[in-house]
């Protein structure tokens, strides 16, 4: 009878405390964990959203914060999301001789890497694992999950240990970013099956300031300092410990109880709730994605007059969307290009918001609302198409709604699906879907040609929109063809100017990266792109209050 | 067998139904082409006929191998049993907390039917089944560990002893054993009413056996013999029903390896789960219907 009387108090607090709106944080809550006049400086625990697969970083295809700590790469990207050597002495460039294009079409690209780098075990990283992994990558032994960019180097010298150079076959623009991810140890890896090297593929051997002591499976991931890490002192924190925590509101309340440190990429909704954790800060950083609307001219042909997709554009409110649901957090975006981003056209501004602008170009366009019922017909065909978007994002969701209802005020019908991520993936991969509100998270480099070219339609690319546009087309390819930066900026400019002068999608907002880190936590910046905040770890310290 | 073998078919077709596949996850990164997914395709082997993945999966399972995950590479029989601990750690903690909570429960309800004690109990085992298990966990973490600060809000001490394990455990136990103990006291409460009102015990009160304790030990035995078929049957499924449960407290029992793996369409986990948890249920009803003769003889005759 005791255990029901338990039972029976548990079950009135919880109803009781639900009645109230849920509590406020209570002295007890914020005393025992966040108080306390000195709280551990050499450990923090994160509370990561899910488990990797494998951390081998070229099999991935997660956010890479866990691997970011253990294997580096040629270069990383910093929280300018500027390229910067790390392995590599340098950046190859034109300028500095490190890039030259061949009177064939082709390109060499030259490493010189960093003679003081250490793989963990003490050997020295060399042009001959640079060598490895491209052979690797391309070898049909291993399934690595993309070989963009290896797959068009048709050799690698090593006239020395710390001089790698690249073969192209064609010019590659993306090129200082083939080794963003790293390198393969050849003295580990040699002669193996990679796919089923667990021994690697579980705990890497790197060259960063951590590496793997523990994985348990379904719960953690805890990462040790190195005491001879190659750039100089051991990481100030020497360890780290990433739990795994699907749940969104369970990783929000282990925060509030202080059994985790820190969440990253936390969803915007949690923004007040979070901001409101005693002795925890919401570093906030723009990152370089875009909310927007993919309209699919082939499944919905009326998509396909260009006076309708401006029309579309001039009928949504973004200055609405971003101060009311958004609170602030995200910035009004005109296209695909962020400013983060060095190729951004700062030239290019949204649409604005003209309902009048927005219903004549309707007409315009033939589609008039002739039997009164609200919603504009052409050719005896209404204007009612499906917004498809992943179900579980507060914030999208309600931002579906507010489209919903813009759309509406010019007569035209949405109806809002929404499908779990997998399910998403697959509808928009093969182009089932009428339009779609969702974001991409873009690298670093500002790579258009995937999503505009006419010749990059699913099942070739991710141009879902289904645009054929001869103009852009040429400017896309004729951008990933040129090396010289300042000529490729100039020439992706012309690209987002054509794109927002044929709408081809409706850009919404900025992707903000909002990170939940320790108020004592020092040297945190954060990172616009999936290399994701962990990049400049080793500098990290954390003060005792 | 054949059971099974429906079910492994069954199981085969409708992961099949559910949109999207394994090569689906791939697609949140810009690098990944067109010509990398096919090449995955073939690697995984799903770009061969479905029923020819079917007949080698099937040949394969049936010798015992149990075959890789598609997310991570590794066997599938390793990523199973290396969640079983937790998950039995959790069953029978829960199991333990519903059965205490449901049996003084049942008996008190029954015997004092149609009073306050038997309204109080009745509707908060009404309460307790209609309970979503997700939001009764998020209270919980709200009171005990945020609130009170008492209880570590989730996850699994990774070693030490019970003081240090038992904090963990106890809340999603509670959360899991709070639906079956509201369930299984209802039946028990229902089974006493009606052994006490059979005519073998209104003897036994006419000859004066009293209301109390002497008369329970009469009608106790008969009236458990049904709840206790229930309760197996229920068993076989406390595993994969603690799915909600699991990832609410960060549990990492084998109904968290379900939702991730069914979250990236891992169709060789998927399967071994859904096939451990046909043989599980198979399994337990056996039991019962043992355990049901030998409470009940007349079953057995």
């Amino acid at each position: 009878m005791r255990r029901v009387a338990a039972v029976v108090a548990v079950v009135a607090v919880a109803i009781l405390t639900a009645a109230c709106g849920g509590p406020s944080p209570s002295p007890a809550a914020t005393g025992t964990p966040a108080s306390g006049a000195s709280r551990p400086t050499d450990r923090l625990i994160v509370g990561y959203d899910r488990e990797p697969d494998t951390l081998n970083r070229f099999s991935t295809h997660i956010l890479e914060d866990i691997e970011t700590c253990v294997v580096e790469g040629l270069v990383t990207t910093n929280e300018k999301m500027e390229v910067v050597p790390l392995l590599a002495a340098a950046v190859p460039t034109l300028a500095n001789g490190g890039v030259v294009l061949r009177q064939d079409g082709g390109m060499d690209v030259t490493w010189r890497l960093r003679p003081e780098a250490r793989w963990h075990d003490g050997t020295p990283h060399t042009s001959a694992d640079v060598k490895f992994t491209v052979e690797a990558i391309n070898s049909p032994a291993y399934n690595p999950e993309s070989t963009d960019g290896f797959d068009r180097i048709t050799g690698v010298d090593t006239p020395d240990p710390l001089t790698a150079v690249l073969h192209y076959k064609e010019v590659y623009a993306p090129y200082q970013l083939q080794f963003v991810r790293g390198t393969l140890p050849k003295h580990v890896l040699q002669g193996r099956d990679i796919d089923t090297a667990n021994d690697y593929n579980r705990a890497p051997l790197g060259t960063g300031p951590y590496k793997v002591a523990e994985w348990k499976s379904g719960e953690y991931i805890r990462l040790e300092a190195v005491s001879t890490y190659w750039r100089g002192a051991p990481a100030a924190i020497s360890t780290l410990l990433f739990r795994f925590i699907p749940n969104t509101n369970t990783r929000i309340n282990q925060l509030k109880s202080g059994e985790v440190d820190m969440v990253v990429m936390f969803p915007w909704d949690k923004h007040r709730e979070v901001s409101a954790i005693p002795g925890v800060s919401v570093h906030r950083i723009d990152g370089n994605g875009y909310e927007h609307v993919t309209l699919n001219q082939r499944a919905f042909t009326a998509f396909a007059d260009v006076r309708v997709r401006q029309a579309l554009n001039h009928a949504v409110d973004r200055e609405l969307i971003a101060t009311s649901i958004l609170e602030g957090l995200a910035p009004v975006t005109a296209g695909p290009v962020q400013p983060v981003s060095w190729a951004h056209n700062a030239a290019v501004r949204p649409y604005a918001f003209d309902v009048a602008r927005a219903k004549a170009l309707l007409d315009d366009a033939g589609w008039t609302d002739a039997n009164g019922d609200g919603v504009r017909e052409k050719d005896g065909q209404r204007f009612s198409f499906t917004l498809i978007t992943q179900a579980g994002f507060a914030v999208r969701e309600n931002v579906a709604q507010v489209l919903q209802r813009q759309f509406r005020d010019v007569g035209v019908e949405a109806a809002v699906q929404l499908h779990d991520g997998t399910s998403i993936s697959k509808l928009w991969f093969e182009g089932k879907f009428h339009a779609m509100l969702h974001w991409w998270q873009l690298p670093a480099d500002p790579e258009l040609t995937l999503f505009f070219a006419k010749d990059r339609m699913p099942p070739a690319g991710r141009n879902i929109n289904y645009v054929a546009d001869d103009a852009l087309t040429a400017l896309v390819y004729a951008a990933d063809r040129t090396v010289d930066q300042a000529e490729r900026t100039r020439i992706l400019g012309q690209a987002q100017a054509r794109i927002a002068e044929l709408a081809i999608e409706i850009p919404l907002y900025g992707v903000t990266k909002l990170d939940a880190v320790p108020a004592r936590l020092k040297g945190f910046t954060g990172n616009p792109t999936n290399t994701g905040p962990f990049w400049n770890v080793q500098a990290w310290t954390l003060d005792r209050q | 067998m054949p059971l099974l073998l429906l079910v492994s078919a069954l199981a085969f077709g409708l992961l099949q139904l559910v949109p999207g596949g394994p090569l689906e996850v791939y697609l949140s990164n810009p690098g990944v082409r067109p010509e990398d997914l096919e090449r995955l395709r073939r690697a995984l082997g799903l770009d061969r006929p479905l029923w020819v993945q079917y007949v080698s999966w099937l040949g394969a399972f049936l010798t015992g191998d149990w075959g890789y995950s598609f997310s991570d590479g590794r066997p599938v029989l390793v990523r199973v049993l290396e969640r079983l601990p937790a998950s039995a750690e959790l069953l029978v903690v829960s199991l333990l907390l519903a059965v205490a909570a449901a049996v003084p429960a049942g008996i008190a309800a029954a015997v004092r039917r149609g009073t306050a004690v038997d309204r109080t109990l009745s509707g908060l085992a009404a309460v307790g089944v209609s309970l979503p298990a997700f939001w009764l966990g998020l209270m919980l973490q709200l009171v005990f560990a945020i609130g009170l600060g008492w209880l570590p809000s989730a996850g699994r001490a990774a070693d030490g002893g019970l003081t240090a394990r038992l904090p963990f455990i106890l809340m999603p136990a509670v959360v899991l054993a709070f639906v079956h103990a509201a369930a299984w006291m209802r039946y028990l409460r229902g089974s006493l009413v009606d052994v006490l009102g059979a005519t073998y015990l209104r003897a036994a009160r006419a000859r004066g056996v009293a209301r109390g304790g002497e008369l329970l030990r009469h009608a106790l035995p008969n009236a458990l013999a049904p709840v206790a078929t229930v309760v197996l049957l229920d068993v076989a499924l406390l595993v994969p029903g603690a799915v909600v449960t699991e990832s609410v407290f960060a549990w990492p029992g084998v109904g968290s390896l379900f939702t991730e793996a069914l979250g990236r369409r891992d169709y060789t986990v998927l399967l071994a789960l859904l096939m451990a948890s046909a043989v599980a249920v198979i399994l337990f009803n056996l039991i019962a219907d043992l355990v049901h003769a030998w409470l009940d003889p007349r079953v057995a005759a």
